[in-house]
């Protein structure tokens, strides 16, 4: 008996440590709210609308010109 | 004090959600699983620690969390519309207060189970529902395990924490759900990122589903061996050396065999003999009672409507006088048998179309974690390669729940249905990196000034070719 009561409490600690040390390493994780796989590709999606806009290619050029002239 | 240890764990995990309210989803599945209310005996069973953080889930998810992914899917709403079928029939119920009793934590079960895929929208919070599931499971298994091989246990004799025989702590209920749990275990040993495949993670997953494996043995519950056999039986399709496996299953099973009780061997026959054992008879006699039920009540009878039955047959009965043993058969009643199935349960409780969404509901997760599975496998790149073998722990989860189900009235089982919310938070993900990689790799159209551009070279291709000759 009390050595199912010492396997009871065992298990209790082991179960609850793991849990505990899970907890604290996904709280210190920002890819548990913003899953870096899908945010490369939201990235990615945004710089091609950002390029093909009036607006980026605008920039674009301005960048380029920017650079002719200072190798000039 | 072991109250105040539960507190404290408690307490410490909504001050961790703080910074991620994720975390008072997953504290939610640990209580709902563990249930420490029912462990301890003061001041804990005073707290209504369930609704504290299903509050905290429900709100922190409400209110903090981006909800980016978030989407309602086809299980979800066929969740949702077994919940309104329940409420339904238990409004003619012909037991109307132990049909309340049973609502009462069905309906908590199923709406959580519909809420669950909402928050799980990234590759680290299925990880992390996983990983709470097995080892919130695991608190329960390793004890158990332990007190196996140190020569405790036997059917209904093995004490775990709650000794009510409900939920999770019902004996073949806990041998189904720690098999069923075993492929995801292994998962963990190769691809977690919360404790990174090691030697002490692979040496805890090996003991844990020696663990898992003893239960049956140690409960003696006859579906936790029938599960250990289906799940065998699937496993050899991801196995390459299956003739291998075979015979290191059998050298295994022989081995354990001088381990076992004689008990055990007693009980176990009866898997072959059911007309030999009340339980076995009696399961068979209920159903053919239910299917009978079904017949006159379609639409179904309500919670606990096996209530209603009573039939009886003859069985053998045997005795023993001195050293002759004799067999002789006598008439037994039994009334309100349980319905021992999950699938009659459906049936009898919620009709031919509460058994239809039930079915439906799991027929689909197993499907779209083999469309999972067969699309994602081979896959070498280190962000995705975890998928196809998430997807193929899942399904195996669910089949062998599924065969664990036929012998027992387990249909609204919350850890079984946070594997489907797990499912349905996968097959989520899944779709949305699909859909984003068609997007991505998809042709882009052309701007004007680009078009112009194209009919130029094309004009002077064609004209280059007109001037060749």
């Amino acid at each position: 008996m009390r050595a199912c009561v010492m396997i009871d409490y065992l298990s209790l600690i082991i179960g609850h440590a793991l849990l505990a040390i899970a907890f604290l390493r996904l709280v210190m994780r920002d890819d548990l709210d913003v899953d870096p796989e899908l945010q490369s590709y939201a990235d990615k999606a945004e710089a091609e609308r950002e390029a093909a806009s009036v607006a980026g290619r605008n920039a674009r050029r301005r960048k380029d010109a920017a650079s002719d002239e200072s190798a000039n | 004090m072991l109250d105040l240890v539960f507190i404290a764990f408690i307490g410490y995990v909504l001050l961790l959600g703080i910074r991620r309210p994720f975390l008072w989803v997953l504290l939610y599945v640990y209580i709902d699983i563990l249930a420490p209310q029912r462990i301890g005996y003061g001041i804990i069973q005073e707290l209504q620690v369930s609704l504290i953080a299903f509050a905290a889930a429900f709100g922190g998810w409400l209110l903090l969390d981006r909800k980016e992914g978030a989407r309602f899917s086809l299980r979800q709403f066929l969740i949702l519309l077994l919940l309104v079928y329940c409420w339904w029939t238990l409004q003619w119920s012909e037991f109307p207060e132990p049909a309340g009793t049973k609502w009462d934590w069905v309906w908590k079960a199923l709406l959580f189970a519909i809420f669950l895929p909402l928050t799980v929208t990234t590759r680290l919070r299925i990880e992390a529902l996983a990983l709470t599931l097995v080892l919130a499971v695991a608190t329960i298994v390793i004890g158990t395990g332990m007190k196996t091989v140190l020569g405790g246990g036997g059917y209904e004799n093995l004490k775990f924490f709650v000794t009510d025989n409900s939920g999770i702590y019902e004996s073949s209920t806990l041998a189904t759900v720690a098999i069923a749990l075993i492929p995801i275990i292994a998962w963990f040993t190769r691809y977690g990122t919360i404790y990174r495949p090691h030697w002490m993670v692979s040496v805890f997953a090996g003991a844990l589903i020696f663990s898992s494996l003893l239960i049956p043995i140690g409960t003696e519950a006859r579906t936790g061996l029938v599960c250990i056999a289906a799940l065998g039986v699937l496993l050899l399709r991801y196995t390459k050396r299956r003739f291998v496996f075979v015979a290191a299953a059998g050298v295994m099973g022989l081995a354990a065999l001088p381990f076992l009780p004689s008990s055990y061997y007693e009980r176990m026959a009866t898997l072959t003999q059911p007309g030999g054992d009340e339980s076995a008879s009696t399961r068979i006699a209920v159903w053919e009672w239910t299917i009978d039920y079904a017949a006159e009540n379609p639409l179904g009878g309500g919670f606990d409507s096996y209530r209603a039955n009573s039939f009886t047959y003859r069985m053998p009965v045997r005795s023993e006088v001195g050293n002759t043993t004799s067999v002789e058969y006598r008439e037994v009643t039994d009334e309100a048998r349980a319905f021992h199935s999950s699938f009659f349960e459906l049936l009898g409780e919620q009709g031919y179309p509460g058994l239809a969404i039930w079915l439906l509901m799991h027929g689909l997760g197993v499907w779209q974690m083999e469309r999972i599975y067969r699309k994602w496998r081979g896959n070498q790149a280190e962000t995705t390669e975890w998928i196809a073998p998430m997807a193929a722990a899942l399904q195996m989860a669910s089949l062998v729940y599924l065969v664990g189900a036929t012998f027992q009235g387990i249909a609204y089982q919350p850890v079984m249905l946070m594997m489907v919310g797990l499912q349905i938070g996968l097959n989520s993900y899944v779709m949305r990196l699909e859909s984003a990689d068609h997007e991505s790799s998809a042709e882009k159209p052309l701007s004007p000034s680009e078009k112009r551009a194209e009919r130029q070279r094309a004009a002077a291709e064609a004209r280059a070719k007109l001037a060749l000759p």
